[in-house]
């Protein structure tokens, strides 16, 4: 059997992740270089690095108009905090992911970024003539509130709706020195003046913050990640968004099933220091009882004027009430029947050599003999990659059984025929036309030299915007993002491991929506023939890691 | 062959409605047959009422009492005989997506129902309309029931006393959907609210999506193929010609058309990338988008070519194409059911939007019409559809109604029947 060797992207070679290009619009600010990179290289593997061992919860303002915020990813503060190194007053604005093998999800936009899917632009820069909508998320911790707040940013991000997420805990840990903790009575409601203030700091902070979105960055749709527990809170909040122009939607998530708040503790809250050593019933039946000592008054959503949405066990039961807003909350209702917190991986893999050296869209051509010895090795390194992960898993007491494998392929033969070895042996493959590649319309198979000769206009103008640039009868990846969606929103539903084997422009695509890439990355990404590209789900953001495929060419023209 | 885009592996769903006389199950029902039916998902409803009148042809609301135990065994009956023919048509036409129109207002009924398709190994989606507007209400009836063919030939102010009393007897029975290990979706008055329950597969998820984009305002859609363009006179197909100097002329006109047909309400223009269909709206004062997936089929190598050198050419695949006209790929290019594939997106706008004109091509444009008017697939891409002409096509609540109003500009016929040779066309 061929051995596998994995890396995380980040420790492959320069050529894999070429950094982006910088938009010629795009403000400085917007693309400080951050130290992110250099944090994510030093992961060893895929499980979340080292947290903080602070409590992650707060209340944060003045005891009945209190915005609560509660935070889920415990595990992240520790390079969080390495990155967000500006003033105590904005957390927002200090990101950009300098590789597109991060997850940008949590990156700023510039006013004039344009997302990948986005059909057509407004005037105002903003979709759906949706005007400002602000998403307040409402619910107790380990509710999965932050994963919701980053799946729909990656969503309406994707869709072209400008979206920003701002976790209220972030700010609260801005406010208070490094290693110490909220004060006792941060989240009652009698809690002392100099509480109540720090209280209401963090959230002015925090909400200058959205504002400054909506009105300085043509922002669309900010998402405010905190508990707001009590209804009187959320009727400040509203009348406080109304007077700015701004609808507010809320979104609760509910739990009584209490396995689903054990397994949200367990995945992210208990993973830290503050806990290690510990029983993990033990530690669980703690944190919880933190919560309830720490946030005694909670009051679900029951204000029948407000447009929202209950999410009851994650997805299980669904209720929009007052829909009628529009477009906008008709569509994440869509994407939430389908969000799961998803355990299955994606596979990425290309298709076969073909049998021309420069394959035309319009033949079709077949898989060479090479093709077909590569669609056997990818096959045989794929299962073996999947067999040893899974011992490893049992080897750390994970009993879990192996997660089925599905593959996807387009309608193009190459593909088809890639995917071969996996149907003989048994795994369900599924043919998709939205998987076909790129049309390349009037430059079907040219040469770069022939395309420069033909369409020398063209060219240039492609340069300028290849993301949106079509050549003559040709199809753009912005084309191409628009007809992937359904394959999209299939792909966060299966709970299986899904293989996607698919032409390069189709591949950069989809990374690009699961890795939150900007229009000037996608069509900069490279997959090389020799490796497979894994991308792991998890819920601040997602992982990359690249499988070695051995014995096959690196790479050719793509 | 390929193109399954939308199918969902070894599924089948059987689609409860529930909800009373007049809250526009049938509606739903024929909608979501007609959405799924576009997609190549084979959906078909099944109603309760058309298998009853087989038997009562003219019922009194006294029939639907739940003391008349009479009427209450043909309705059981009727709702047998449906179930019946819906798990043969499963089995036989291998079905996806069946739907049960009736009223199903009870639990018992409803888990009656269950047991039937967890024994066939059907997943029951139940549907919900839920209403206590009582203008919607009011409106439902005038509009459905006095047209229903329960009151065929009777004093429609007559019918809807009847009908109003045939809903209290419902009503003193009517359970609303409250069990939590059901799949479900509730539409509670026209989408004031929406609960969605236990949700377990995508296309589920595209049903809901679906019903939730529903609206019932009154509103009339446009389609226009772009003028003449210089590709039509030489008989080429495909390609991103200018128009023609008649094409142009109907560009011109075109506004004037417009305006009769829609009036001082607003409306917004939707075309294509190609030059064709935008010099074609150039005159419109409203609003124009652009959109990709408005495009013309894409014929791949034998873009540019005649219908004439094509059969020259390629004989085998001018031949193909005629046989399976909806299925075929043009090398490198797309068959029908491709761009109905990418036309979804578009369909699910044009359910949200009000008045809306669209300037497209004549393969988009059948397969629009299609999605209106239900055209079967064996049909669609054969539908004859003239240069020069706008189409308006107005929903209602059974059906949608056309109108073709043409302008006096000539134009040739880019129109090919089944089997013809474009050898002959062309002398």
């Amino acid at each position: 059997m061929r051995s596998v060797m994995l890396s995380l992207s980040s420790d492959s070679s320069p050529s894999t992740s070429p950094s982006p290009s910088p938009s010629p619009s795009s403000d400085d600010r917007y693309r400080a270089p951050s130290p992110m990179a250099n944090v994510h290289s030093s992961f060893t593997s895929s499980v979340s690095p080292p947290g903080l061992s602070t409590f992650h919860a707060d209340l944060a303002t003045s005891p009945i108009t209190g915005g609560f915020e509660s935070q889920m990813h415990m595990s992240q503060p520790s390079f969080t905090s390495q990155l967000r190194t500006q003033s105590v007053g904005s957390k927002y604005s200090r990101r950009q992911s300098s590789s597109v093998d991060e997850d940008a999800v949590h990156d700023t936009l510039s006013p004039t970024h344009v997302s990948p899917a986005q059909l057509y632009s407004t005037e105002s820069g903003r979709l759906f003539h949706a005007g400002k909508i602000c998403i307040v998320l409402v619910g107790l911790p380990a509710r999965g509130k932050t994963h919701l707040a980053v799946s729909l940013t990656r969503y309406l991000r994707w869709l072209g709706v400008k979206t920003h997420a701002f976790h209220l805990g972030d700010y609260r840990r801005g406010h208070i020195a490094p290693g110490t903790e909220v004060p006792d009575d941060y989240f009652l409601v009698n809690a002392s003046p100099s509480t109540v203030i720090l209280r209401q700091r963090v959230m002015a902070a925090c909400k200058a913050d959205v504002y400054r979105f909506f009105e300085e960055d043509r922002g669309q749709v900010a998402i405010y990640d905190a508990v707001n527990p009590t209804s009187a809170g959320r009727r400040v909040l509203v009348k406080e968004f109304n007077q700015r122009g701004i609808q507010t939607l809320f979104i609760e998530s509910i739990c009584d099933r209490p396995e689903i708040i054990e397994a949200n503790v367990r995945s992210v809250k208990i993973s830290s220091p503050d806990y290690i050593g510990w029983d993990e019933k033990e530690a669980i039946r703690h944190y919880l009882r933190r919560i309830s000592d720490k946030i005694p008054h909670y009051e679900t959503l029951d204000e029948p004027e407000f447009s929202y949405i209950k999410l009851y066990n994650a997805g299980e039961r669904i209720l929009l009430n007052n829909s009628r807003v529009g477009y906008l909350p008709n569509r994440i209702v869509f994407y939430l029947m389908n969000l799961h917190i998803k355990a299955g991986c994606v596979y990425f893999a290309r298709a076969g050599k073909s049998t021309e050296p420069r394959p035309r869209y319009k033949s079709d051509p077949h898989l060479s003999d090479e093709g077909r010895a590569y669609a056997r090795i990818l096959t045989d390194t794929l299962l073996e990659h999947r067999r040893s992960e899974h011992s490893a898993r049992g080897a750390d007491g994970d009993n879990s059984p192996e997660r089925e494998l599905i593959v996807w392929t387009s309608t193009r033969r190459r593909t088809i025929e890639t995917a071969a070895e996996f149907e003989k042996r048994g795994f369900s493959c599924r043919q998709r036309p939205q998987l076909s590649q790129m049309h390349p319309g009037s430059c079907d198979g040219l040469s770069p030299q022939e395309l420069e000769k033909q369409f020398p206009g063209e060219v240039e103008l492609h340069k300028k915007d290849p993301y949106r640039h079509r050549f003559p009868r040709a199809e753009s990846y912005h084309d191409l993002a628009v007809r992937l969606e359904p394959v999209i929103l299939e792909m966060e539903r299966i709970p299986n491991d899904i293989l996607i084997v698919a032409h390069v422009s189709v591949l950069r695509v989809l990374y690009g929506y699961l890795m939150a890439c900007s229009t000037f990355d996608i069509p900069e990404l490279d997959f090389e023939r020799n490796e497979i590209v894994e991308i792991i789900p998890s819920a601040y953001n997602n992982k990359v890691k690249r499988i070695k495929i051995y014995g096959v060419e690196e790479s050719e023209t793509l | 062959m390929g193109g399954y885009s939308f199918q969902v592996e070894n599924v089948q769903i059987c689609v409860i409605m529930v909800g009373l006389p007049a809250r526009g199950k049938s509606l739903i029902a024929q909608k979501i047959v007609r959405y799924l039916t576009w997609l190549s998902i084979r959906a078909k409803c099944f109603n309760v009422g058309n298998y009853r009148r087989l038997e009562t042809a003219h019922p009194t609301a006294e029939f639907f009492d739940v003391n008349n135990s009479e009427g209450e065994r043909l309705r059981k009956m009727a709702a047998e005989a449906a179930i019946r023919d819906m798990f043969r048509w499963f089995d036989e036409d291998l079905g996806v997506v069946g739907i049960l129109d009736a009223t199903n207002t009870t639990k018992s009924r409803r888990s009656w129902i269950l047991e039937l398709c967890r024994k066939r190994n059907v997943e029951p989606m139940f549907v919900e309309s839920w209403c206590d507007d009582e203008d919607l209400i009011m409106q439902n009836i005038m509009d459905v029931k006095t047209t229903s063919p329960d009151y065929v030939g009777q004093d429609p102010e007559k019918a809807a006393l009847d009908f109003r009393n045939r809903i209290r007897n419902y009503e003193k029975v009517y359970e609303t959907i409250s069990e939590r290990d059901l799949t479900y979706v509730k539409l509670i008055n026209v989408g004031s609210q929406v609960i969605i329950n236990r949700i377990q597969s995508y296309l589920e998820s595209r049903i809901v999506y679906y019903l939730m984009n529903l609206h019932i305002k009154p509103r009339c859609i446009w389609l226009s193929r772009h003028g003449e363009s210089a590709f039509n006179l030489t008989g080429k197909i495909g390609g991103d010609s200018d128009l023609s100097a008649r094409g142009r002329e109907y560009a011109r006109q075109l506004p004037q058309l417009v305006k009769m047909s829609v009036g001082n309400r607003p409306l917004t223009v939707w075309t294509s990338t190609l030059k064709r269909t935008q010099q074609t709206a150039k005159y419109l004062p409203y609003r124009q988008l652009t959109w990709k997936a408005l495009d013309e089929l894409d014929a791949g190598q034998c873009d540019g070519l005649t219908y004439e050198e094509i059969e020259n050419r390629y004989p085998e695949d001018f031949a193909a194409r005629d046989e399976n006209k909806y299925e075929y790929r043009y090398p490198g290019g797309e068959s029908y059911r491709d761009v109905v594939v990418r036309l979804e997106p578009i369909i699910m706008e044009l359910e949200r939007q009000e008045n809306i004109m669209i300037v497209t091509h004549q393969a988009v444009l059948r397969c629009i019409y299609a999605y209106f008017m239900n055209v079967p697939q064996d049909q669609s891409p054969w539908m004859e559809v003239p240069l020069h002409t706008l189409i308006k096509l107005e929903p209602k609540a059974y059906g949608t109604e056309v109108t073709r109003i043409k302008a006096d500009i000539p134009a040739v016929s880019t129109y090919r029947e089944k089997g013809q040779s474009a050898k002959i066309r062309s002398k």
